[in-house]
Formats: structure tokens, sequence, C-alpha cells
């Protein structure tokens, strides 16, 4: 058999067309995508990443809710430039219970993903509230709302956290029950900051060094 | 390298790949130079009076850059990692590379680093570039909280150009709170001194260091509960990190209120450690620019 003859017959015969055409497309998604549902290193998580506390969930649902993903990215690329400004390259052990991840994709505002532990969380709670009341020349919008309303409003966090470990979050039947409670009193931003505080601190880089 | 695939899925990955680039190989090939490639079919389809369905091959060109293409993937294959677990010629992996580009970093900053790591402060001080240098870094690490001209805003972060440094304004004081971090603790004095005591205490924290503390009602419980930290005289301890108050600098707002509202409710500022997120020469310069 020879290409044109191939062809003409794949050509006059739609069922045969139709079946050409689906293996071709799939064989970018089989030597994509199916090996990495295997692949043990995406799943693992790093030494000390561990899953959100009930407070600290709920200020990355805050995190979602109020887009902070469409300017801030949360993934350092493994450039000298990246990791000389932000820290240690991002790893994806880090991400492991990030339903759904927060990487983004542009930049308006810097990365986050290395953000926690480098500002006061009385800084956050100004800049969240009043952004130039810390940096004047800063063109990002202010959040006052989040010191005004209830972290126990925004969400169910026990269904969250039960739907969670569903999907394998490791939380105890302890942790959920007292979710609840733990967001008792507090206010939305204090939970943002929680997380942002939390954020790329359950990392170790001697132990991450995999080469 | 950790990340690659290895077993069942790497083969899979590589037979894929391979079986797919062959089978387009064979396809682009034989369009072209097939036997029959060149033939004239006998009848030749006219749709709609005057759309003639003809089957000569593309264009050459067309030819070689698909040709091209796949010669490049082979040659990529070989010397990069792509074909399941093996790592390619060249045995590069994102780690690798990036260990490399730190170590040319290091490279390249080594010597004027060792320059700077060789000099007194005053040395620093003294030179332009290097102050120059110091003050884009504080512009950059620091003054998102101390203000962009180092004189503290918000009533929260402390300004860098005064005299009375909460904790110390030696070039020793200054390194170990850019390393470490600084976490200050003033409890929450409402439930020991009460409402009076507030009001007393307040008053002669507020005119402590100037005649009128003499014999001011509020001295007693002040010695008992302020003088521990702040000193009998106020005169603070930058050991602890407890401010001067026998002067006119207040962090947080030297008017009554704003005593009372710390006594009543505590002060916890913090400052961050940043001796992970700057190096050596970087936390050099800043000490230089800041002990001035």
């Amino acid at each position: 058999m020879n290409g044109l003859s191939l062809h003409r017959k794949i050509e006059e015969n739609t069922g045969l067309l139709i079946f050409g055409i689906l293996v071709v497309s799939a064989i970018g998604g089989l030597v994509q995508l199916v090996p990495v549902l295997n692949q043990d290193s995406l799943e693992e998580p790093t030494s000390n990443t561990r899953p959100y506390s009930a407070v600290e969930l709920t200020g990355r649902d805050i995190y979602m809710r109020e887009g902070c993903s469409v300017c801030h990215s949360q993934q350092i690329r493994p450039l000298i430039a990246e990791v000389e400004r932000y820290g240690p390259y991002s790893r994806a052990g880090e991400f492991v219970y990030d339903r759904p991840f927060m990487w983004g994709s542009k930049r308006t505002g810097p990365d986050l993903h290395r953000i926690g532990g480098k500002y006061s969380d009385d800084w956050h709670r100004l800049h969240l509230l009043d952004p130039r009341a810390v940096v004047a020349e800063s063109i990002m919008p202010a959040y006052p709302w989040l010191g005004e309303r209830e972290a126990s409003e925004a969400g169910n966090i026990t269904a969250k956290m039960r739907g969670l470990r569903r999907l394998g979050h490791p939380y105890t039947d302890e942790e959920i029950a007292a979710a609840e409670a733990d967001l008792e009193g507090l206010k939305e931003i204090d939970t943002l900051i929680a997380y942002l505080q939390l954020l790329g601190t359950n990392f170790n880089e001697e132990e991450e060094t995999n080469e | 390298m950790a990340d690659m695939q290895t077993g069942f899925w790497a083969g899979w990955i590589a037979v894929l790949t391979l079986v797919s680039l062959a089978a387009m190989g064979w396809l682009v090939w034989s369009i072209y130079f097939g036997r029959d490639s060149h033939e004239e079919t006998p009848e030749e389809p006219v749709w709609d009076e005057t759309l003639e369905e003809g089957h000569r091959p593309p264009p050459l060109w067309w030819f070689w850059l698909l040709f091209g293409a796949m010669i490049f993937s082979l040659i990529y294959l070989i010397f990069f990692p792509g074909l399941g677990s093996y790592s390619g010629l060249l045995d590069w992996s994102q780690g690798a590379r990036m260990a490399d580009s730190m170590e040319n970093f290091d490279a390249r900053f080594a010597e004027p680093r060792a320059e700077v790591a060789a000099m007194t402060l005053a040395e620093i001080q003294n030179d332009l570039n290097l102050m120059d240098t110091a003050e884009r870094i504080f512009r950059r690490e620091c003054s998102v909280c101390h203000g962009p001209d180092g004189r503290g805003q918000a009533n929260l972060f402390p300004n860098l150009h005064d005299v009375d440094w909460q904790w110390g304004a030696s070039p020793e004081q200054i390194e170990q709170s850019i390393r470490g971090g600084r976490r200050a603790n003033m409890i929450a004095w409402q439930a020991v001194l009460g409402e009076d005591g507030i009001d007393r205490v307040a008053e002669y924290v507020q005119v402590l260091g100037s005649d009128a503390a003499a014999g001011h009602e509020g001295a007693t419980q002040y010695q008992q509960t302020c003088a521990a930290c702040h000193g009998a005289d106020g005169s603070g301890n930058v050991a602890l990190g407890a401010p001067r108050l026998d002067d006119d600098i207040w962090l947080y707002g030297g008017d009554l209120a704003t005593i009372r509202e710390t006594l009543q409710n505590g002060r916890y500022g913090v400052m961050p450690a940043f001796g992970e997120r700057l190096d050596d020469f970087q936390i050099k310069l800043l000490i230089a620019l800041l002990a001035r």
C-alpha cells in the first residue's frame, strides 16, 4: 500500500476518517497527560506541606473570590532573576493541597508564592484595606470590606473540608468539627492574612534539592 | 532526576513518540515520493461546474519544512530529556540549569562581594557607589514598611532617621534585627491597672523625662508594672525592645489617647526576618546605610 491509495481510502470512508482523526489527536494526550496521572513526584507533598487549616482555607477562598490570581501569580520559575527576587523556585509537591491551584498567569503585581513571612500581619492589614497607606505608588485596588465581613459567613467551611477530605486531604474528624469554632470572631481579612503568611513557607530548600 | 518517568510509562512515552514520528515521516514521504504520487487519476471530479478536485502534491518547500521539523525533533530528543527515562546526551535538567546559573551569578559577583566583606562600615559609607546600591536595596526591600525615605509610616513602622531605636542602633543590633527579625511583646495592662490606673500611668508616661514627672501620681504603678522593661527612669531597654519613654519620639503616637490604647491592648510589632531573603553582601550594605 502507498500513501495516496491509503489517503483516498480514508477520505472516501467517513467512519475510518473519524477514527483516524481520533487516533492522531489522542497521541499528544497519551504521551503528555496519561503518564503524568501516574507520576508520584507530582502527588507527594514536599516534606513540610500540609493541608490548609480551616482559617487558611477560608482565606484561600477569599483570595479566589477577590480574584487576586488575576494580577498575582503563585509560581516562581527556575530562572535566576526570579529566584533572586522571590526565593526558591516553586516545586510541584508544594501544591498538592491546592484545589484548584492559584498559579495565575499574569503579574500586574508581584508573584506571591514566597510572600509568607515577608511582611508583618499589621502591614498586610493596612495594605489590603488601603494599599496607598503603605505604598504610595501602588495601583492595587483597596479591599475595605474584608475588614468588616465575618469569616464564618464566607462559606460553609465544614462542607468544604469534608469535600476536600473525600479528595484525599487528610483532615481528621476533630479538625472538621472544630472548623466553625476556629473561624469564630475572625474577619475575612484575618483569614486572608493567615493564608498569605503561610504561602511558600512549607518549603525546605536543603531537602528539596533533587539533583 | 527525581521527576523522570520510569518503568512502564517511560517505555510508553518513548514508543508512542517514536512510532508516531516514524508514521508521520512515512506519510509525508509517501505523499511526495510514493509510487502513484505523480500519476493523474483518470476521472477528475468537478464540483459546481468549475471546482476541479485535483490531487497534485503540495509545494515542495512544505515537504522540506515538515521533514526539517521532524529531523529537528529527533536531534532534540537525542540531546535533551523527552523519551521516557532517557535523560539525553547533554544530561540537561531544570534543577541543574538553575544551580549552574546560580554559580555563574555568584562567580560574577564574587570579587565585589569579597571587597565589601573586607571593608569597614566607615569605608563603605564613604563609597558613593556602594551607598547608592545600599539605597536601592533599601527602597526595594525595606521602604514598603519603613517608607520610601526611611522615615517610618502609618504609626506602625519605625522611623529610621531618629535617635531612639527600640532594638538598638549599633551595627551588631541592626544586623540582628535584619537577619532574625524582631517580635515586640508588650502585653495588655487593662486587667492589671484598671481604668483609673491606665489614666494615671498614661499621663505619667507622657510627661516622663520632664520636670512634671516628679511626684506624679502615676509613678508608683509605673514602677510596679512598667519599669521592669522600660526602666525606672523610662530610658528603655534595647535587649527587650522596650522603647525609651522619656523622650518625644513615639512609634504609635504620643498623645494621651494613643498611650491609653497601648496600655489597654498591648503592642505586638513585628519586623520580619530577612536573613534568608538577603545575602551577606546586601545585609552589610544595609547596615552601613542604617548605622550612620
